[in-house]
């Protein structure tokens, strides 16, 4: 007896999967064809993609009775829907198609990484019991209406944060590699007629930047609301854990990237290299941290 | 003498302006980051033979030496989180008092030639004179929530200095001192606090360190999901003060009790390797094999052994088994149990008669009452489950939560509240020719459409723009 919920996520899983690759191929022919049915579809795509991701968090949290954000997998949908939903904001916002092939593309990716995933990361299990913080006064407010298994608390607000952050952080290392492919081909006095197609090196910069803008504070939050949430369950709000560490080193590159944006010499180039050696560094917090450093962040 | 005087203060000098550099700051940064990488691949705080079972004998000397082993308490790293304070103070010195000075000057009068140098700028007349055409201005200024100050020139030129999201400016500097106060914080913790475990058997009353106060255990229970996961454990604790309850509490993972500053978690669960709550044992005839009824001691207790003259005392418990040659003493070698074993006194009309230990495992394997015909078998035990009590005092916390708070300002402020500068001219005239000019030092993008907007505002007709921001 296979539970339907988790029927109907896995179906939404497949169709996001889809939509994913067609959005991301009808961006790169927008790009390449200049095309603006392309565009068009693509953009619909993506928000049916979006939609689809939207139901996966829906069922998968009707399933386990709290907030899905409680396995990698589960944390790497939270993270499409982010990218995905940040993206959306900035293409109306600035109506930059080209910025859908990367961010999109990063999207794809992801999606495909989550869905190679072992079974045992993708399940939905019982939370254990630190896992397990509710904020009370939210408790007492549903309880009247039933509905108090659905109250949130510390460890979600905490992992929603940080992956608005990290979201953030990814059109970031998007918008910095189409950055550098520009300042790049402009050295090179022009010639590909591609990246001739990417807005100015000037606007480039300034979108990386405001990706960042909203991935440190946010970053920071979910560092924040992190180390409150450890001070309940282990006793202490840092213990430098290797999620933690690494958490701090992002924070530090990413200070640094911020410092780097008002010092001559160093705005521009170098500025997007370290935002791209900070999204590097979210991967590893990420994903590299989970699989390969001990510590008690293990199970996410 | 006066070069070497000079030299020095020109030595002075290159190393305060080094120290004042945002460069260092940023080399800082990318250094703190690239160190913290060590301690997240070498193990923290282990002991020492750990390292030189892991690295060998040669990599763990300089792992020792360079403290690689607990970086992130070492003198190295915290100079180099010193280095990043000492940078931000003098950057801070630097450059805040002129930053302050200009900001929050009384005269903001400029030098409207200045206007023709932004290029985000805009001039065009309204049709008016000098007067009508400023006091338009200003209204739209003020309904935008610009702050403004005018000017009048000898010649009758108008000049307007309106500005908006000043404190966005301090917002850098608010993060920097929610810095140091996080870090004031977690010194303050790592100077006036500690941390602790204790096990704590039900019933049991603990001492706490540093405070007038104990603690006991009512109660330990665990609950389960169906699939027979653990879902949480918790523990009834009472705070005893001068020989009196004073608080009661639950609590469990992720719901501490906190009193007169000190904090105590549900961190852990396990069973007692040294005590147990009760045991069965039968009396064995070793010629005959039979078993008689089994009898249960409770710890500490005693029992008659039914149909003969001994009574059993249960006075010790190791739940792994271990003898040492030296003390000629029995210890328990690990907390798990793997081999169990129970001390009884048998005493025979008063009188103690024999002292064995009963394996779990080997019955049998010693005779209980040697010279007779009977023997004692462990035929159950019932574990004692303690409660794994983490004990923190840390009163820099609040302190830490203090600067977080102020560096989510800091962050608001620097991120999201941008100083906006609008220089408006207004030449003498029926038909005022108007320069006007904007000024941002973030958000270039939005702030040109807000200005675009602005001056259709002004000018009341829709510009020709082109918001097509992807290349040719």
């Amino acid at each position: 007896m296979e539970q339907p919920k988790v029927i109907l996520s896995l179906m939404f899983f497949t169709m996001a999967f889809a939509f994913y690759a067609m959005t991301t191929l009808c961006y790169i022919g927008n790009w390449v064809f200049r095309k603006d049915w392309m565009g068009q579809t693509a953009t619909i795509m993506s928000y049916i993609a979006t939609f689809a991701m939207t139901m996966i968090l829906i069922f998968r949290a009707a399933e386990s009775g709290h907030a899905p954000f409680s396995n990698l997998y589960e944390s790497m949908v939270l993270f499409i829907w982010c990218l995905n939903v940040g993206y959306l904001w900035m293409e109306y916002k600035y109506k930059i198609k080209v910025m859908g092939v990367f961010v999109m593309g990063i999207a794809l990716l992801s999606m495909l990484a989550a869905s190679l995933l072992p079974y045992r990361f993708k399940s939905v299990e019982p939370l254990n019991p630190a896992l397990q913080s509710k904020w009370k006064w939210m408790i007492n407010l549903f309880e009247p209406a039933g509905l108090q298994n659905y109250a949130i608390g510390w460890l979600d607000f905490h992992v929603f944060t940080t992956f608005v952050g990290y979201a953030a952080f990814a059109i970031s290392f998007g918008v910095a590699i189409m950055y550098l492919l520009k300042v790049r081909n402009e050295e090179k006095g022009g010639g590909n007629f591609l990246v001739e197609r990417f807005p100015k090196a000037r606007i480039l910069d300034e979108l990386g930047y405001r990706g960042i803008i909203w991935g440190f504070p946010f970053l920071s939050i979910g560092i924040v609301t992190g180390a409150v949430w450890a001070n309940y369950a282990w006793g202490t709000y840092w213990s430098w854990d290797p999620k933690e560490t690494w958490s701090l080193i992002t924070w530090f590159i990413y200070a640094a990237y911020l410092h780097a944006r008002v010092t001559r010499g160093w705005r521009g180039k170098k500025a997007a290299y370290i935002a791209i050696l900070g999204f590097l560094a979210i991967i590893f917090l990420y994903w590299g941290v989970s699989f390969i450093l001990p510590g008690l962040h293990a199970y996410a | 003498m006066t070069d070497k005087k000079a030299a020095n203060s020109g030595a002075i000098r290159a190393v305060w302006k080094l120290l004042a550099s945002v460069k260092l700051t940023i080399f800082i940064l990318i250094a703190l980051a690239a160190v913290s990488i060590i301690g997240t691949f070498v193990e923290q705080n282990k002991p020492i033979e750990t390292y030189y079972q892991a690295y060998g004998q040669k990599w763990a000397d300089i792992i020792m030496f360079l403290k690689f082993d607990s970086m992130y308490n070492s003198e190295w790293f915290s100079v180099m989180m010193l280095m990043l304070l000492v940078n931000i103070v003098a950057c801070t010195y630097e450059r805040f008092p002129s930053k302050w000075r200009s900001l929050l000057k009384k005269d903001k009068s400029f030098d409207p030639s200045m206007i023709d140098r932004l290029s985000t700028r805009r001039s065009f007349t309204l049709g008016k004179n000098t007067a009508d055409t400023k006091s338009h201005i200003l209204a739209v200024l003020k309904k935008k929530r610009y702050k403004f100050q005018e000017f009048k020139a000898g010649d009758g030129t108008v000049s307007i200095f309106a500005w908006k999201g000043l404190i966005g400016r301090f917002g850098s500097d608010i993060t920097h001192v929610s810095l140091f106060v996080i870090i004031l914080g977690a010194v303050i913790g790592s100077y006036w606090g500690y941390k602790d475990f204790r096990a704590v058997i039900v019933g049991e009353t603990i001492r706490v360190p540093d405070v007038d106060f104990h603690l006991r255990l009512d109660k330990f229970w665990m609950e389960y999901y169906p699939s027979g996961q653990i879902k949480q454990y918790n523990s009834m604790l009472t705070v005893v003060e001068d020989g009196k309850d004073v608080l009661n509490k639950h609590i469990w993972v992720n719901e501490p009790l906190f009193h007169k500053g000190v904090r105590f978690y549900q961190s852990s669960y396990g069973t007692a390797w040294n005590m147990v709550e009760e045991i069965e044992i039968s009396l064995k005839n070793i010629k005959t094999n039979e078993v008689s009824k089994s009898v249960n001691i409770k710890w500490g207790g005693s029992a008659e052994i039914p149909g003969t003259e001994y009574v059993a005392r249960l006075s010790g418990y190791v739940s792994d088994f271990a003898f040492d040659e030296d003390s000629r003493t029995v210890y328990s070698k690990s907390g798990e149990v793997k081999n169990p074993a129970v001390q009884i006194d048998i005493y025979k009309e008063g009188d103690l008669i024999s002292r064995p230990w009963l394996f779990f495992n080997f019955p049998g394997l010693i005779q209980a009452i040697p010279k007779t015909d009977h023997d004692l078998i462990l035929t159950g035990f019932r574990n004692l489950p303690y409660s794994g009590l983490s004990i923190t005092k840390d009163p820099g916390t609040n302190i830490v939560w203090i600067g977080s708070g102020i560096m989510g300002v800091g962050f608001y402020l620097a991120f999201f509240v941008f100083y906006k500068r609008i220089m408006v001219r207004i030449k003498p005239g029926s038909d005022a020719e108007v320069g006007i000019a904007g000024v941002i030092n973030k958000n270039q993008l939005g702030f040109e459409k807000e200005f675009r907007i602005l001056v259709e505002t002004i000018t009341g007709i829709e510009e020709d723009y082109d918001d097509d921001l992807e290349g040719p």
